[in-house]
């Protein structure tokens, strides 16, 4: 009896796990529903709830993927640009959560903003490409911005972007490589990635960051630079992050680049007991932590600003993939708030002008390979690449 | 040398948390009731713990505000372990599911509040409690950059309910009556012990420690609460296993859980083991796979309590 009872327990336990890691989704997207249930019941009974335009629904939509409108980075980024346009202008705006990270459930929610009166949609993450290259036929009246992908098939086998779709890309490697760049012309040698999952633009923010480390020592005539280099696998503050990091800065590691969400988090928790330094990621972090000497930014909501802008001004840029880089001031650091003791904005201002006349050139990711020891021809400095 | 200490101490951020959760389990499984709900407990704890540091931050730091924040996160975890002990002893339910509930149910209602007070699901905090070196005891060669260096009060405190946990356990009138209500608790009622009295003692001891366990994990190791534990509280109920229901047992085996993790994490700054080239997958696998041995060696004669899992019913002989 016992041990059955055992066995139940370790059962349960094993599913429960599961369940656990997939609970705070549909938690979180069970309290959302409701909010996207009562547009469509408002819409039918022309009732007013807090919407400001009530004749014609929720103009814009923006669709979450897996993380929430306050996640410190993507989506919340993309909802600040959105927000702040449709706020100046009147027009009446809400966000969506899929039930869940899959496809259809996320076609269905779009489909929900569309039936809420959404003339232009919002779709923040490379997740939403198979959706959008779906929706994009579906709903040929409304348009969508697409942030981190381009519209294609489950298969890969077909790439289509219609008249009604803005992808917008980012080059992360220009904001990873002034990131790297700063780190080592302000005296540090010794420096640390420390990443995410091996997304595409996690690994583009590695790279870069490599690369402008091995750039500035190359300027300042010294050939000693070593980073570390990991990928945690995962989007989360952990202790073992949080040990990896403080490892690093024990074995001498000055500045480490906490390139993946939460993970950022452990870093600063590290770098505060170690003394040592961190460098943010996609949005200003100077304020989560007093460890944070600069931040790696994507300028989420200026591009989404200026596609929901375009939208409305009838110049919306269908059709074609828009590349947010330091050529359109669509990445940076905020030197504002960056704490360097020796590089300085005439610094910063210098290598940002030659990234944005091109002459810096980055190596891009391989097919299939998330590891910057395969790809980059470093002069300067050592990669020690931890698996 | 300074590599030893290192990773003691990182090893310290994660067995004092561990050891904690898996005390608290076992005073609940010892009185009779499965707690699988201490993920639960732990996120709860924790955040209602970091909200306090949170809300107090500007204005209020230092060791006071960690142990009020401790004391808070006990009583959170005590209030929300009743509603496992109402199901399981009172209702008589199953007490995996419960513990289930309880589980599914914690991380939503930490992001929920945390939207409707501060409007964002991460509760910041800003550390001001750690010990760089504790007065005079920092000094000692040796044990001083090993135990008193660079620690948290909690390492302490978790210390103390080690030995607290062992003494009650073992050497109290309490103690007894909860190890006989986990084993038979028809012969303990039979001999005039009041068996829910006792069950809920340890369901509530297992909130109280399980919630403080929530806090003491995530002090050390980030900058904001995210309504998750990352599975420890999972983890503590294996400890909890490998450590055969005994407080030095489970000790030790927090101890080693703790060394394998700080190891597998911490490896690569160690230019020792970097260049030993294993991968850091073997020490992750390590504590699982030693505990899965353990388990077959321990399964004939498995120390868990008798009673365990079984709702108490008077009436059944």
């Amino acid at each position: 009896m016992k041990k059955r009872a055992l066995a139940l327990a370790m059962a349960v336990l094993m599913t429960a796990t599961l369940s656990a890691c997939g609970s705070s989704k549909p938690g979180t997207a069970a309290t959302t529903a409701a909010p996207a249930e009562t547009t469509t019941a408002a819409e039918s009974k022309g009732d007013t709830s807090k919407k400001t335009d009530s004749s014609t629904g929720y103009e814009i939509a923006l669709v979450t993927d897996l993380g929430t409108i306050d996640d410190k980075s993507f989506n919340q980024g993309a909802w600040e640009g959105l927000k702040k346009y449709a706020e100046e202008k009147g027009i009446s705006y809400k966000y969506y959560q899929p039930q869940e990270g899959t496809t259809d459930s996320y076609l269905e929610t779009i489909g929900l903003a569309v039936e809420g009166g959404a003339k232009l949609v919002v779709c923040p993450g490379f997740l939403f490409e198979e959706p959008v290259f779906l929706a994009q036929d579906q709903y040929k009246d409304v348009h969508f911005i697409l942030l981190d992908g381009e519209p294609h098939n489950a298969d890969y086998s077909e790439k289509r972007i219609e008249k009604n779709v803005m992808p917008i890309l980012f080059q992360e490697d220009e904001p990873g490589f002034l990131a790297g760049y700063a780190a080592v012309k302000d005296g540090n040698t010794k420096l640390g990635f420390l990443g995410g999952m091996a997304v595409p633009a996690v690994v583009r923010f590695g790279y870069g960051f490599a690369e402008g480390a091995d750039y500035a020592a190359k300027e300042l005539g010294i050939d000693n630079i070593e980073i570390m280099y990991n990928y945690t696998g995962a989007f989360a503050a952990t202790p073992e992050a949080q040990s990896m990091a403080a490892s690093w800065f024990q074995n001498g590691t000055q500045a480490i680049f906490g390139c993946g969400g939460a993970v950022g988090n452990s870093v600063m928790a590290a770098a505060e007991e170690k003394g040592g330094k961190m460098i943010g990621v996609d949005v200003d972090q100077s304020f989560e932590s007093p460890s944070v000497i600069t931040s790696a930014m994507k300028q989420l909501s200026v591009s989404v600003y200026d596609g929901v802008k375009a939208h409305f001004d009838d110049k919306f840029p269908g059709g074609k993939t828009s590349i947010f880089s330091a050529k359109n001031d669509g990445i940076g650091l905020p030197m504002d708030t960056s704490k360097f003791t020796k590089f300085t904005k005439e610094d910063y201002d210098k290598i940002y002008k030659e990234l944005k006349d091109g002459k810096v050139t980055l190596v891009q990711p391989s097919q299939d390979n998330n590891n910057p020891t395969v790809d980059l021809k470093l002069e300067k400095t050592t990669i020690k690449f931890v698996e | 040398m300074n590599v030893v200490y290192f990773i003691f101490q990182q090893t310290m951020y994660f067995m004092i948390p561990l050891m904690i959760v898996a005390l608290g389990a076992m005073f609940s499984e010892r009185s009779g009731i499965i707690n699988i709900a201490l993920e639960g407990i732990m996120t709860m704890g924790a955040f209602t713990g970091v909200l306090f540091l949170s809300l107090t931050g500007g204005n209020f730091s230092g060791q006071g505000q960690l142990l009020i924040a401790a004391v808070i996160s006990m009583a959170t975890g005590m209030v929300f372990s009743l509603f496992h002990a109402y199901a399981s002893i009172n209702m008589k339910s199953d007490q995996v599911i419960s513990g289930t509930a309880l589980n599914m149910f914690a991380p939503a209602f930490a992001i929920f509040v945390a939207r409707v007070i501060q409007g964002v699901q991460q509760v910041p905090f800003s550390n001001t409690f750690r010990i760089v070196s504790v007065p005079v005891l920092g000094k000692i060669p040796f044990l001083g950059p090993l135990l008193f260096q660079n620690a948290y009060i909690t390492t302490y405190i978790g210390i103390a309910i080690f030995v607290l946990s062992y003494v009650v356990l073992y050497k109290t009138r309490f103690g007894l009556r909860l190890r006989s209500c986990g084993e038979h608790p028809q012969a303990a009622d039979a001999a005039g012990i009041n068996v829910y009295r006792m069950q809920y003692a340890g369901v509530l001891i297992s909130g109280a420690l399980g919630g403080l366990g929530g806090l003491v994990f995530v002090v050390p190791t980030s900058t904001n609460f995210n309504a998750d534990v990352a599975g420890y509280g999972f983890l503590a109920l294996a400890v909890l296993i490998f450590g055969q229901w005994k407080p030095v047992n489970i000790m030790f085996a927090s101890l080693f859980f703790g060394l394998m993790k700080a190891v597998a994490s911490a490896y690569s700054g160690i230019p020792f083991l970097h260049d030993l080239g294993i991968p850091s997958y073997f020490y992750k696998m390590v504590p699982y796979i030693i505990t899965l041995i353990v388990l077959i060696f321990t399964s004939r004669n498995s120390q868990a309590p008798k009673a365990e899992g079984i709702p108490y019913d008077k009436g059944q002989r």
